[in-house]
């Protein structure tokens, strides 16, 4: 019980903390909806991409990259500044930690998923389905990863340099998700490539989630599995690196 | 009675001991200035005492309890303030403090009476709405020093409380740290000698990780027939070889 206050009043302070910087919601929301509107404007009718049953589910994905950026942030500033180091002579343990920094963010992944549908929907209504609803659910998993993702590289990276490497996550959200490009115009190396990392596989879940599937392993419980293994791998790595620098402090 | 008592506590980090064997017992009540040079083993030795860091060999038991078997124990009984100032920075000062409240499972009661007594001993009624980010230097520091008084600990450990503080605001958490003094144990490192001259009921000096000294100002002047804590300390560290 009293592990469970504790964990919710770092829920209460981080989502604060996220809350009251502009920049991070610039860049969760606001940004990820210009993308949207402006992509689907400009290009919708001459890529597949670019109709809004696919752009949506492909820019929450996107936007939920950001997470890792964010998360990791947080983390890297509460322990350049000492406050981490407050913490750790607190009652709580590393376990109570990284669960008030993953659970933060839970409820901005789920207004990102939930804002993004809601505008595809609005500007192209024919993507109104309860496939929706799923879809949001759905994208709590890589919203996982990239929260995961982000208490990972905030543990070992220092203010200074998360933004950098958050960026390489970003990056590889956008340029290896097939999100911009259809699959067909690239080579087999790179596909294979891509089916193997993360990204292709988030924005996939959401779109096959989203879409209904017609081959139900290879377009849906493949990148579900694939996703979660990376996800319990990430999450496995953050807390022995986060428990790790606890030590060392 | 004692309130810490140090046995032979080292710490290594590969191939450099930045704390050897360190025996030392400090009392219930004091007000214990750690003097020393950059690197003599001070914030090491806090870390240790206060369950940051594991010892390589020896123990601490604060009243009573090992800080090697049983922290957790030892950290129901303390606070820190690193020499870094450590405050959520978008957190106004109230919500600083009810979240380190809450974080360490005090009543909706316990955090009023709390925040009331923090806004008293340091002054920060009138910056209890702002972001701590938005505050001075000075201010932040008080903030991050209030914080450590927030768990009512019978021991508490300031790491170079004054540091990078202007003249005025150092004069004035002078008067704040001496206004609790006889409340709980007070254990402050500290580099400027005019600090630990002021504040201190006892003086251990400490240099290349070794204690060299225990005992009052006065002791110290008669050790070392100087006549303020800076000549004396100047001539334990070189070993009278003075500057």
């Amino acid at each position: 019980m009293k592990a469970l206050g504790r964990i919710f009043a770092l829920i209460k302070r981080n989502v604060k903390e996220i809350l009251r910087d502009p920049l991070s919601l610039a860049f969760m929301l606001v940004m990820p909806l210009g993308m949207e509107l402006l992509f689907y404007f400009i290009f919708h009718g001459q890529s597949q991409q670019f109709e809004m049953k696919y752009l949506a589910p492909g820019i929450v994905a996107f936007a939920q990259a950001f997470l890792s950026l964010f998360s990791g942030l947080l983390i890297a500033l509460d322990r350049s500044s000492a406050f981490l180091t407050r913490l750790y002579v607190s009652r709580a343990k590393s376990s109570e930690f990284i669960l008030g920094y993953a659970f933060s963010l839970f409820p901005i992944a789920f207004a990102q998923s939930v804002i993004f549908f809601l505008v595809g929907g609005i500007i192209d209504p024919s993507i109104f389905s309860v496939t929706m609803i799923v879809a949001v659910f759905l994208s709590l998993i890589p919203a996982t990863f990239f929260i995961g993702t982000g208490i990972l590289l905030g543990s070992l990276c220092n203010e200074k340099s998360i933004g950098g490497v958050a960026s390489i996550v970003i990056a590889g959200q956008s340029m290896l998700s097939c999100m911009w490009f259809p699959p067909e115009s690239l080579g087999k190396g790179v596909l294979t490539v891509m089916r193997v990392l993360p990204f292709k596989n988030a924005a996939e879940l959401l779109q096959k989630g989203f879409l209904g599937y017609s081959d139900f392993f290879h377009e849906f419980w493949q990148p579900l599995l694939i996703l979660l293994a990376y996800t319990v791998a990430v999450f496995a790595l953050a807390i022995l690196v986060f428990k790790k620098k606890m030590r060392e402090k | 009675m004692n309130a810490i008592e140090i046995k032979n506590l080292r710490k290594e980090y590969k191939d450099v001991v930045a704390v050897k064997d360190l025996s030392l017992d400090i009392k219930e009540g004091e007000i214990f200035s750690l003097l020393g040079v950059n690197g003599a083993g001070k914030t090491t030795t806090i870390k240790m005492l206060s369950g940051l860091t594991c010892p390589t060999s020896g123990d601490a038991f604060v009243y009573g309890k090992s800080v090697v078997k049983d922290s957790d124990g030892v950290k129901e009984l303390i606070d820190v303030s690193m020499q870094e100032t450590a405050v959520a920075r978008k957190l106004t000062v109230a919500e600083n403090i009810e979240f380190y409240a809450a974080l360490n499972g005090m009543t909706k009661q316990e955090t009023e009476e709390v925040k009331q007594k923090c806004y008293d001993v340091f002054g920060l009624r009138e910056v209890a709405g702002k972001m701590a980010s938005k505050l001075s230097g000075g201010w932040q520091r008080k903030v991050s020093i209030a914080l450590a008084l927030v768990t009512r600990p019978k021991i508490l450990f300031l790491d170079e409380p004054t540091l990078g503080l202007d003249v005025l605001a150092r004069r004035e958490l002078w008067r704040t740290i001496a206004d609790m003094k006889g409340q709980m144990t007070i254990i402050l490192t500290t580099h400027y000698m005019e600090e630990a001259e002021a504040l201190s009921d006892r003086i251990g000096v400490m240099a290349g990780g070794k204690l060299l000294f225990v005992g009052t100002k006065e002791e110290m002047y008669a050790a070392t027939g100087k006549q303020n804590v800076e000549d004396a300390f100047i001539e334990i560290v070189t070993g009278g070889k003075a500057l």
